[in-house]
């Protein structure tokens, strides 16, 4: 009987969602979980998937990281991010017309390594989104409602843990409120063209070149944050601006642009256990760096080191509705076996 | 005016006289040297009045028809006592015997010769470390026998738990580490960054360490020098002998009794001389370091604990004109690397390694001026790297599952030498020989590979023109089957007897250092890596200078020494690590590095009925890899060091004090780091210096008892400071582990032989 109903609850739930705009129906939401332990299913040793978490909701969903390669922002302007979660890397050509663009234009980035993702690469830094916040300091310049400001740009679609495939080039333009992407193999001489329309449901539309427009991200209100892999940063005096782009494993990006915030809190200052609501006053929770979390939770992993996860620290994350969770991150390795890390978390507050 | 001195004109002519002794001994009334075995002692001297003689022939045959009647002469020998023999007594003798004596040979080499020869008499500068030495430093491993020689430094990898050394400036990887002369196996392949302390220091005799390229006789990676470490054998034992020995000793200020924290140290060593012809020998040693946190909370070690086990086993066999002895070598060593607390899985690491090193060895004097020696040797090392998991909240305990976190590294090397000594006249000896060496690594991150198959030919021979010098050329020819060996590997030493006290050596040589199976064939790509060895490497080779002054100068019951040494390595193309110009992603090797290294060495020994001391200093010079693209920099670093060992034996209890002491100066270097403006430049880092003492005393007490007591790392060093930036990308603190600080330890020996 409870089943049932539960069911019905569900249904109606979703058919809410699908039908009226969440602020519209708040008494269809269930209560934010109170706690919750949760295993991210990060797909193992290849950490193949990128797994989105919904606390409220105590849900993951994961899709594999090299399931699309472009995101196209549905915010108020024409931004494109490239996938950094692969090792995406892309060049600006000069060129306003694919056409001009094939093999003879990346003979360079070939030889040098510039378009790929080592710890070779000292400039790599200056062909990836910015790590951490990709929408403020994009690759590709943001989309121009002019047409001949919209460049050609090769793009590596990143082999960090992903097969390798072909280079490609592609544009992007503005028409009639819409993105549209001009994409091709390196050397073809034709193109194909995708049009593509934000959806203000989500953060990001994305596509792939093979299958056009995929589900990637749920809906930006539906995670707090993504496990997975991806480029970001690490010191290196060599290297351009002493960064060098760096690709990490166990990357946790909170949800920035879906309105999640998060800190970080060291135990030393106040115990995971004995954290509640009359600490949140004096915590500043951080909306535009998605690497706040990042690789702060584990250390270890190198050559001969054990992988593992930092003690001394914990999370506070506020989610889009308000809530206050504090996570902590229990395990970075399942049967000592990386990709399936599990944290522990409890409401704090309710929004 | 000048007048014709006599006195040279009879040297002269004695000399010629000597040399043409060989042939004119052959009329008249022969007698024939032996010695007390019976066999004969070729080219002796004879001489009698004031430096007249005749030399004996191959089989110890001279004639007495030159002797003046009523002579006395005189019979010499290398190795042999000299003899005093009235010419009367000689005619009613056939053959006159002569005691082979080792003693007399004084300090006793062989490192590069054919046999044990006379330190002094070598063309090698060969620096030694005795039995004498080796016990009152009551060390664990070789690390801490060796710990404060000049130009010998440690670095600790203390993620794995071992170390390497480095030798005048050049890495662990060109110095060649041999035992009885037969090349060791370790991690990284043969020869290659051998961790000394995977040996037994209770089965060594004495350490002998060469500097300088050693090529031409011991082949690839012999370019810094070589370490040779000769082991007590089964040769010339007793009825029998037995060894035990047992030691307790902190680490820092961690200890708890016989198990856990501290080192513990038992061994049990016996030999046994069945009969003339057979004598067995065994030990075993048990090493125990429990590692050390350094008052660290937590389950981490900084040092890892270490467990071994040693063992082993041989037999000498000697019948008639051929000796022959086998031996074997166990290896047990677990070291165990506890992963930190996690709050739900703590992953633990053991690295075991297991290694058989079978040696035989064979001698047969085929004339007595043709000797063969033989050495054959198998070394089956192996690694195996354990990942274990522990679920905090259940106690399961489980294999990692994580890709790579059991591996498995396996290296199988085989050496087969044979080596000639031919005498072909008093001046004139040959050394041929050859040298075959194979050995296979399979592994992971180590790709697919046929092995490397080393086959060589070599001569050297030593050429004595005069009594006061001595010429020692060499030549070696290698095929290799994996890399390109050099052409033709030349070398030339020479000794010149400045005086009865004073020889002076000079050498030039090539060296090289062979590409490991691991710079071949490494493997290692994941998310962050992408690394590969390249199998077109060839060998780096280098040219080398050395030169030294010693001195030696005993009136009994004193003793003094002088050396002053010094050296000089170019190394071309010298490995290392880049990106692969056909593919940019891939970071791999080559041979485009040149190096340098020069330096002085001098030290001064004195020893008395109770005292002894020495006293050294070098100073060395790397070569800066920055200073060919940057000209302002110097191209050479150098670092000072000064070494004192003092001994003092009480008369009345033969209470024995001995001191050991070393300065290591900071060792510079320069790094590219971001300045303040945020420009990429050079600037100068800097490893500091430190100073290491240990004390010791020995007390020998009643039925072979003797109490070694003493104090390590008396001046508490733990890590020294390397003001190095934390570069690469996985880091590395700017602190360096060099001791666990002041150590005190109590140790029991007992010894009986009979």
């Amino acid at each position: 009987m409870k089943i049932n109903q539960l069911l019905i609850i569900l249904i109606a739930f979703s058919l809410g969602l699908f039908s009226c705009d969440n602020s519209e129906s708040p008494i269809m939401e269930p209560d934010p979980a109170s706690d919750g332990f949760i295993e991210i299913n990060g797909g193992g040793a290849t950490f193949p998937n990128m797994a989105f978490i919904n606390l409220r909701t105590g849900e993951q969903t994961t899709v594999q990281r090299q399931r699309w390669d472009l995101a196209f922002s549905s915010g108020s302007d024409f931004r494109v991010l490239i996938n950094g979660t692969t090792g995406a890397m892309a060049y600006e050509t000069s060129a306003t017309d694919l056409n001009q663009v094939g093999e003879a234009q990346a003979a360079d980035l070939r030889s040098s390594g510039g378009l790929d993702m080592t710890f070779n690469n000292m400039e790599a830094i200056l062909r990836v989104d910015n790590p951490a916040n990709p929408l403020n300091q994009p690759i590709i310049s943001p989309v121009s409602a002019v047409q001949a400001d919209n460049k050609v740009y090769i793009l590596n679609r990143g082999s960090m843990g992903a097969d390798e495939r072909p280079w490609k080039k592609i544009r992007i333009v503005q028409q009639n409120g819409r993105y549209l992407l001009q994409h091709a193999d390196l050397n073809a001489t034709t193109f194909n063209t995708l049009e593509i329309q934000k959806d203000s449901d989500f953060n990001f539309v994305y596509v792939s070149f093979e299958q056009g427009k995929v589900d990637v991200e749920p809906k930006k209100s539906d995670w707090d944050f993504v496990w997975n892999a991806g480029t970001s940063t690490t010191p290196f005096p060599q290297a351009v601006n002493g960064t060098l782009a760096y690709f990490f494993q166990d990357l946790v990006f909170h949800n920035i642009y879906g309105g999640v915030t998060a800190v970080q809190v060291l135990e030393a200052e106040i115990s995971y256990d004995n954290f509640n609501e009359s600490h949140l006053s004096g915590l500043t929770l951080v909306a535009d760096n998605r690497l706040t979390i990042g690789s702060n939770w584990r250390g270890g992993g190198g050559p001969n080191m054990a992988p593992t996860i930092r003690n001394d620290r914990f999370y506070v994350m506020k989610d889009a509705r308000g809530n206050f969770y504090k996570v902590r991150f229990l395990s970075l390795t399942r049967d000592g076996e990386r990709g399936r890390p599990s944290f522990e978390y409890a409401l704090v507050k309710a929004g | 005016m000048y007048r014709i001195n006599l006195n040279k004109i009879k040297i002269t002519f004695s000399l010629v006289w000597l040399m043409l002794g060989v042939a004119l001994a052959d009329s008249g009334q022969r007698v024939q040297i032996v010695d007390e075995r019976g066999k004969s002692v070729p080219f002796a001297a004879i001489v009698w009045g004031e430096g007249k003689g005749v030399v004996a022939d191959t089989e110890g045959y001279f004639s007495l028809d030159n002797i003046p009647s009523s002579a006395t002469v005189k019979i010499t020998a290398m190795g042999y006592a000299d003899r005093e023999v009235l010419l009367d007594e000689l005619k009613s003798l056939k053959k006159v015997i002569l005691q082979s004596s080792l003693s007399e040979l004084g300090e006793v080499v062989v490192t590069g010769n054919f046999g044990p020869q006379s330190a002094r008499q070598s063309t090698y500068m060969v620096r030694t470390i005795d039995q004498q030495i080796i016990q009152s430093r009551a060390a664990m491993n070789l690390q801490e026998v060796l710990n404060t020689e000049l130009g010998i430094r440690f670095s600790q990898d203390n993620a794995l738990g071992s170390s390497n050394l480095e030798m005048n400036g050049l890495s662990g990887q060109n110095v060649k580490i041999l035992i009885d002369g037969v090349p060791m196996v370790g991690r990284q392949g043969v020869n290659n960054e051998i961790n000394l302390n995977q040996i037994d220091v209770n089965m060594i005799e004495r350490i002998e360490i060469v500097e300088g390229p050693m090529s031409v006789i011991y082949g690839a990676d012999a370019l810094a020098g070589v370490i040779n470490i000769i082991t007590k054998n089964g040769q010339g034992v007793n009825s029998y002998s037995i060894t035990a020995r047992i030691q307790e000793e902190t680490a820092g200020n961690e200890y708890s009794p016989f198990v856990g924290q501290g080192t513990h140290i038992r061994s049990i060593g016996g030999a046994w001389r069945q009969s003339e012809h057979l004598a067995f020998r065994g030990g075993f040693t048990q090493n125990n370091f429990g590692g050390w946190k350094g008052g660290d909370e937590g389950r981490q070690h900084r040092w890892l604990p270490k467990s071994q086990n040693l063992v082993n086993a041989s037999v000498a066999f000697t019948q008639g004109d051929i000796e022959l002895d086998y031996s074997v070598d166990f290896l047990d060593e677990t070291i165990n690397s506890l992963g930190p607390e996690n709050r739900l899985e703590v992953i633990d690491t053991d690295f075991i390694t297991t290694r058989w090193m079978h040696r035989v060895n064979g001698r047969w004097e085929v004339k007595p001026t043709f000797q063969l020696s033989m050495q054959a040797a198998y070394t089956d090392f192996q690694r195996e790297t354990q990942t274990w998991v522990t679920n905090v909240r259940t106690n399961e305990r489980n294999l990692s599952r994580q890709q790579g976190s059991q591996a498995m590294l396996n290296y199988q090397g085989l050496t087969f030498r044979l080596l000639g000594n031919w005498m072909l006249s008093p001046k004139l000896t040959l050394v041929p020989g050859i040298d075959v060496n194979t050995e296979n690594g399979i592994g992971d991150r180590i790709s697919e590979n046929t092995g490397i198959q080393d086959y060589a030919a070599f001569i050297t021979g030593e050429w004595k023109p005069t009594k006061f010098l001595q010429i020692r050329p060499g030549l070696r020819k290698a095929y290799n089957s994996a890399y390109e060996a050099p052409p033709v590997i030349p070398s030339l030493n020479a000794k010149v007897a400045l005086s009865t006290h004073w020889d002076f050596r000079v050498s030039y040589a090539n060296g090289f250092r062979a590409p490991s199976i691991r710079e071949l064939y490494f493997d290692f790509f994941d998310a962050s890596h992408s690394i590969r060895g390249n199998p077109d490497l060839v060998a780096e080779t280098s040219d080398s200078y050395n030169f030294s002054f010693s001195h030696e100068k005993a009136f009994q019951p004193y003793t003094f020494k002088f050396a002053l040494n010094g050296f000089y390595n170019d190394v071309r193309n010298r490995i290392a690590f880049t990106i692969d110009p056909e593919d940019p992603r891939i970071t791999t090797m080559f041979n485009i590095d040149r190096f340098r290294s020069q330096g002085l060495m001098a030290n001064a020994g004195f020893s008395g009925k109770q005292w002894s001391a020495e006293l050294g200093t070098s100073y060395i010079g790397r070569f800066n890899q920055l200073a060919t693209e940057q000209v302002a920099l110097p191209a050479m670093l150098y670092s000072p060091e000064v070494n004192a060992n003092l001994s003092y034996t009480l008369p009345s209890l033969k209470t024995q004090f001995n001191l050991f002491y070393k300065w290591t100066g900071p060792l510079p270097a320069f790094q590219m780091q971001l300045d303040g403006a945020g420009e990429l430049r050079p600037m100068e880092v800097e490893l500091e210096g430190f100073h290491w003492m240990d004390f010791t005393i020995n007390q020998p007490l009643k039925n072979g008892i003797r109490i070694n007591a003493g104090v390590r790392n008396a001046l508490n060093v733990v890590d020294i400071e390397s003001t190095a930036m934390a570069g690469s990308a996985h880091g590395g603190g700017p602190m360096r582990p060099m001791g666990v600080g002041r150590s005190y330890f109590l140790g029991l020996t007992y010894q009986l032989s009979k």
